[in-house]
């Protein structure tokens, strides 16, 4: 039995599950043939800005996007 | 003689113009009245109350096509909201939505719309999430906010700023995806730390109602806590086995993860149609007060109109009867 405190790979690694089901579902989007593949690779999509606040004053914001800024 | 009355009359004709009371008799008498505002203008052009009706008709036009936009937006995204209900729904069937839970650390997750013209909703946002502050605060309490959305964040940079962690905005550039609200979900999860979730959002009910919501989401050691002690419904936890090399407790973990990342998911939709929705009905009843607008405006464009005509009906025939006598 592999020991409970490292258990899975991706948690250890600092992941959550969050991140580690969502490169799951990026996996399977790949597998598709293609017309209906850049269809589900086009609801993966992600873009917007955030911007961390210390003690009442904002940090700068970083954008997050897969789209390349122009 | 005729001049004074002239003036009297032109002055009685301007008046409508500065007030449109429809109650102003014109055509009567000769006596002047006491209510008058600007002298010196016997008669007011009517290209002032022409321009103002072009501009009326304008906006009335404008808002009337934000209006077709916004129903047609919301038909598409109203679907996807209540698809997206039954993400979060076995997860309260089991692990229940205890919004009374006392918890030290809550942070309050603000949705708010990024543009405006939307009616009320983003207030009623905030209101909320102030509302949540206070019911929270204690001596050994903490209350942080994580503000979604350009609206909310200017309302509550006012007079909260140094309780809020992070802010969000620009979500919509792409239509909504699970994808894109499970990373926000998950920058939430890796710089907050809570002991409890708050999410405060709009819930649509229909095109005319809009619910403001709370959803509490809990993290895994209050749950493993909740559910040790009251055995109340997370008690019920334990008659569940868990299968494969994982404990309860990373089981828990995980599902709080999926859990806050599914119910945020449902909140960001449901807040989006509530959006379309309330600038649908914001911007019916403003293409309907403009075109009150512009009915009143007509009235005293026309009205202007004779006044004009009637002065220089009695110009010439004073003229005319000044010449004579």
């Amino acid at each position: 039995m592999a020991s409970n405190a490292a258990a899975p790979f991706w948690r250890s690694a600092g992941m959550t599950y969050i991140t580690y089901s969502n490169l799951c579902a990026n996996l399977l989007r790949n597998c598709l043939k293609e017309p209906y593949k850049s269809d589900a690779l086009s609801r993966e999509k992600v873009h917007y800005t955030i911007s961390k606040w210390e003690n009442g004053k904002p940090q700068k914001p970083t954008i997050r996007s897969d789209t390349p800024e122009e | 003689m005729a001049m004074a009355a002239l003036r009297r009359e032109g002055r009685r004709f301007a008046t409508p113009l500065i007030s449109p009371n429809p109650a102003i008799a014109l055509r009567s008498s000769i006596i002047p009245s006491q209510e008058q505002v600007s002298s010196g203008v016997r008669c007011i052009s009517t290209q002032i109350v022409r321009n103002r009706m072009k501009s009326v008709k304008n906006i009335q036009k404008i808002t009337k096509a934000m209006k077709m936009v916004a129903a047609s937006k919301l038909r598409a995204i109203q679907t996807r909201a209540e698809n997206s209900r039954g993400l979060w729904q076995p997860f309260t069937a089991l692990l229940g939505d205890s919004a009374s839970v006392d918890v030290k650390k809550n942070v309050i997750v603000t949705i708010s719309a990024d543009k405006g013209l939307c009616g009320g909703i983003n207030s009623t946002s905030v209101k909320i999430s102030r509302a949540l502050h206070k019911l929270n605060s204690g001596p050994e309490k903490e209350n942080k906010y994580v503000v979604l959305g350009e609206k909310a964040k200017a309302q509550l940079v006012r007079d909260s700023k140094k309780d809020i962690e992070l802010i969000m905005t620009e979500l919509q550039k792409n239509p909504l995806n699970y994808t894109q609200v499970s990373v926000m979900a998950d920058d939430i999860l890796k710089n907050v730390e809570f002991d409890a979730l708050r999410i405060v959002f709009n819930k649509f009910q229909s095109v005319v109602s809009f619910l403001p919501t709370v959803s509490t989401v809990l993290s895994p050691e209050v749950v493993e806590r909740e559910a040790a002690e009251s055995g109340g419904k997370l008690g019920e936890l334990d008659l569940y086995e868990v299968e494969g090399a994982e404990t309860k407790s990373e089981v828990l973990q995980n599902l709080a993860e999926f859990q806050f990342s599914c119910v945020m998911f449902n909140a960001v939709l449901e807040n989006a149609t509530s959006e379309q929705g309330a600038r649908m009905s914001a911007m019916d009843s403003s293409s309907r007060n403009a075109g009150d607008m512009l009915d009143r405006l007509t009235l005293t464009y026309n009205r202007t109109r004779q006044a004009s005509i009637t002065t220089e009906l009695i110009e010439i025939i004073s003229g005319a009867s000044a010449l004579e006598g």
